[in-house]
């Protein structure tokens, strides 16, 4: 009986061939290690995120006088499991960046940015600008403490545009500007809740799925990268690929479950984190709680902001990580690919990873004079490695030359 | 796999894993504060069975200046309006507890906005005579801790300096004193965590769940090894 | 051997994915439960000196609209062509638990599709007798909310009251034990 609704469906959607073709025909490298498993990991938190989100809104009401009551009342007392879902959202908020931040770190690695995938880590890129917006305008909603003052802060950050040496008066408008414009007045106040609202719900979501999908079409497109470095030839080397399904769907499948294992234990047994106890109070414009800072995957670019002593030039700084990061695909153009195989790109790859691991934990710490110098000392570092990656490019250039055009 | 290959998947997994438990579980190096709670307060605030008896002494205490909306606790000058029973009843959602297997209403959680438009003048008076309107303690206990609000209600300027939460209990003339503030925290504790059975079973669910998907995946990778030795890869 | 375990396997596997989707099934489900609070018991006193002869008193419920009649001491149900098979959760017409009860509480929510039936005091040329119009489809019931025609299945719902001197208590056991 099904098989004959499957016939009928298929003899009209050819389903059976698409899924031969995509899943099965699709070939993969069998050689691909564990991090290539944090895409479809970044894929399942999305999924959590949208299925607990559709849950959560149906409840949340984005007006200051009941923003935070209908989220510590109606939804973590009132609505059965509702306690559950937000521990979910919360929790998979800081799972989904946390991957993806390892999503971009093996990409780095294995330089999956390079021809002929420059445009996989272009919309990647733009996914992750449009991930921190997300969390950004989600963080504002339950209207506690944290939430009023972090984007209080955030908001003020475009400010600091003023402190430029020349054209004091135009930065300055620009800045004030695009302050006021984000907070819908000069005081967060219902406009700038409903604003964030509906973006952090509608806009943001269906920009992030359309990206999504982009994405993962081009990675289909461009092929799979290698942790060898080297393009396969799927034609002329056979024992070198094993189908997606399979192969792949399982293996990714396991790993995904014991993620989803490690992910629940966070949701049951451990929020401090992920709902911190200063927003268990109702936001007050009059007083900043003792320890502001944002959230662990912005205080890298907090700690560079904030360990320059120029506002504008700490403003230029993180901007410019951004900006380079984007650029990646540019910056380095050797045509070696993998740190397997570039021992001096393996060492800035590290001297990248601790500088950016440094800059958060640093980012969680007192304001003091030694630890504004040691973050202007990982800023270096930061823009150090972005700096080599061109050197390096070009000694490889010559390398690869001199062996005759190979790797 | 080499040597060199086994040596950087240690350490790649081993920076990854310190990196996140220093960031999402125990930070040594930010800043935070400690406030040691006596044993004997600690005891009374983990009991769920003191919390009947810390609301009376909240009622009691706390309610000329602080309401807990979440409970359907408000300031004594509302309560006391002709009018407020109508009110709560109108606008309010009833809480309900289990008292001898019935299920009765022991308060409403009325709306903030109704709530303060209804004690607006109650909320100004105490504006002016302590210069901001004492909070609503409904999630205080999560925002701040036992040990915080034990310390603080026993000596608020000890705490916060320049506060201007008056210190109610001396332990110097009422020897019950710390008792009582203990017996207060614990019923606040009381009001932001799931009764001690929905909390068995929020344990259970978690253990389940957690079980079920280690077990998954463990079967996940047991078929595939199989399937894949029978296809010869 | 190596057979039947595999199929264990894929057993096994399928088994866990159904228990795997019931399981994210279940909370998001219950979700969509009433809450406890909106379930709670409600009491609701009416002065029936209130109430003129005929007259009907339109409150709430348990969230429902209540109506409230009352009616003169003469009405009796031999002016309505009763459906007589249509009877409520006690096997019985409403009339025989309300007859003799000057004021009485009613469910006003038509039992076909949920409308608010209107109040016809003064009857009409079909019914010539006081009666409950159902607007949506037509509907009519007897003041006692027995069905005369129109396509609802059953009479209309009768909470538990009593009578408590001029006060009709509803929500109480008393001449209606509970809602049918």
């Amino acid at each position: 009986m099904i098989k004959r609704i499957v016939d009928w469906i298929d003899e009209r959607t050819h389903v059976r061939d698409l899924y031969r073709e995509q899943m099965v025909e699709y070939k993969v490298p069998k050689n691909l290690t564990f991090p290539y498993v944090f895409g479809v990991l970044a894929l399942i938190t999305f999924a959590i995120q949208i299925i607990s989100g559709i849950i959560l809104i149906m409840y949340y009401k984005p007006v200051i006088a009941h923003a935070f009551d209908s989220a510590n009342y109606t939804i973590m007392r009132e609505i059965s499991f509702g306690w559950l879902f937000r521990h979910i959202h919360a929790a998979g908020a800081n799972f989904f960046l946390a991957i993806v931040y390892l999503h971009m770190f093996t990409g780095i690695y294995y330089n999956a940015y390079k021809k002929p995938r420059e445009l996989v880590w272009i919309v990647g890129w733009v996914i992750y600008f449009v991930l921190l917006v997300t969390a950004l305008t989600g963080y504002l909603l339950p209207w506690g403490q944290l939430s009023y003052w972090g984007t209080v802060v955030t908001t003020e950050i475009p400010a600091s545009l003023a402190d430029a040496p020349i054209l004091k008066g135009l930065f300055g408008a620009i800045g004030e500007t695009i302050s006021i414009w984000m907070k819908g007045g000069y005081k967060l106040e219902d406009l700038a809740l409903g604003r964030f609202f509906g973006l952090h719900v509608l806009l943001l979501p269906l920009i992030l799925l359309a990206l999504v999908s982009i994405h993962l079409f081009l990675v289909r497109a461009a092929g799979i990268s290698n942790p060898e470095g080297y393009e396969i030839d799927k034609k002329n080397e056979p024992e070198k690929v094993a189908p997606f399904h399979p192969y792949m769907t399982l293996k990714e499948g396991a790993f995904a479950m014991w993620y989803l294992a490690i992910f629940f234990f966070f949701v049951f047994f451990y929020m401090h984190h992920f709902l911190p106890a200063d927003n268990f109070e109702p936001a007050d414009p009059l007083k900043t709680p003792p320890h502001i800072a944002p959230e662990w995957y912005l205080l890298g670019f907090y700690e560079v902001f904030r360990s320059i002593p120029s506002k504008f030039w700490g403003f230029v700084a993180f901007n410019l990580i951004l900006v380079l990061l984007l650029l990646l695909p540019f910056l380095d153009f050797s045509p070696v690919k993998s740190a397997r195989r570039r021992p001096l790109f393996f060492i800035m790859f590290l001297v990248f990873l601790f500088s950016s691991m440094a800059l958060t934990v640093l980012g969680t710490m007192a304001p003091t004079p030694t630890n504004a110098k040691l973050g202007m000392f990982f800023t270096a570092l930061v823009f150090l490695f972005f700096l080599s990656l061109p050197v390096i490019s070009f000694l490889e250039w010559g390398w690869y030359k001199a062996r005759g055009g190979r790797a | 796999m080499s040597t060199w290959g086994l040596v950087k998947t240690v350490f790649f997994t081993a920076v990854t894993v310190i990196f996140f438990f220093i960031i999402w579980i125990h930070n040594p190096f930010a800043p935070h504060e400690e406030y040691e709670l006596p044993d004997e307060a600690e005891k009374i605030i983990g009991d769920p069975k003191v919390a009947i008896e810390g609301r009376e002494l909240f009622k009691q205490n706390c309610t000329s200046c602080h309401s807990l909306r979440y409970d359907g606790i408000y300031l004594m000058s509302v309560t006391a309006k002709p009018e407020w029973s109508a009110i709560e009843k109108a606008h309010g959602k009833p809480i309900l507890e289990e008292k001898d297997g019935k299920i009765q209403v022991r308060g409403y959680f009325v709306p903030r906005d109704v709530y303060e438009a209804v004690a607006q003048a109650d909320l100004q008076n105490l504006k002016a005579s302590f210069g901001k309107i004492p909070p609503d303690l409904s999630t205080m206990y999560l925002a701040r801790g036992a040990g915080y609000l034990y310390n603080f209600i026993m000596d608020p300027q000890k705490i916060l300096p320049g506060t201007s939460m008056p210190k109610l209990f001396y332990p110097e003339y009422d020897k019950e004193a710390p008792q009582k503030v203990a017996k207060i925290v614990a019923y606040m504790r009381s009001v932001n965590e799931p009764p001690p059975g929905e909390k068995a079973k929020r344990t259970l669910m978690g253990i389940v769940t957690i079980g079920y998907f280690i077990a998954m995946g463990a079967l996940l990778w047991i078929y595939r090894k199989r399937l894949l030795a029978k296809m010869g890869y | 051997m190596e057979a039947s375990r595999r199929d264990f396997l894929g057993v096994a596997l399928g088994g866990m994915g159904a228990v795997g989707v019931l399981g994210v099934l279940y909370p998001i489900v219950k979700t969509l439960a009433p809450s406890a609070a909106s379930t709670t018991e409600a009491k609701v006193e009416v002065d029936i000196t209130k109430i003129p002869e005929l007259g009907v008193r339109v409150t709430s419920w348990k969230g429902k609209p209540l109506f409230v009649l009352r009616l003169p001491k003469d009405l009796t149900e031999d002016k309505y062509n009763v459906k007589k098979d249509s009877v409520n959760k006690a096997g019985k017409l409403n009339y025989d638990l309300l007859k003799g009860q000057e004021a009485y509480a009613l469910v006003g929510v038509c039992t076909h599709l949920g409308c608010i039936p209107l109040w016809k005091p003064e009857g009409s040329d079909a019914v010539k007798a006081p009666y409950l119009h159902c607007p949506c489809h037509g509907g009519l019931y007897t003041p006692w909310g027995d069905n005369i025609g129109g396509p609802p299945p059953r009479p209309l719902f009768v909470p538990p009251q009593k009578r408590d001197g001029n006060k009709l208590i509803v929500g109480e056991p008393g001449f209606v034990k509970e809602l049918v």
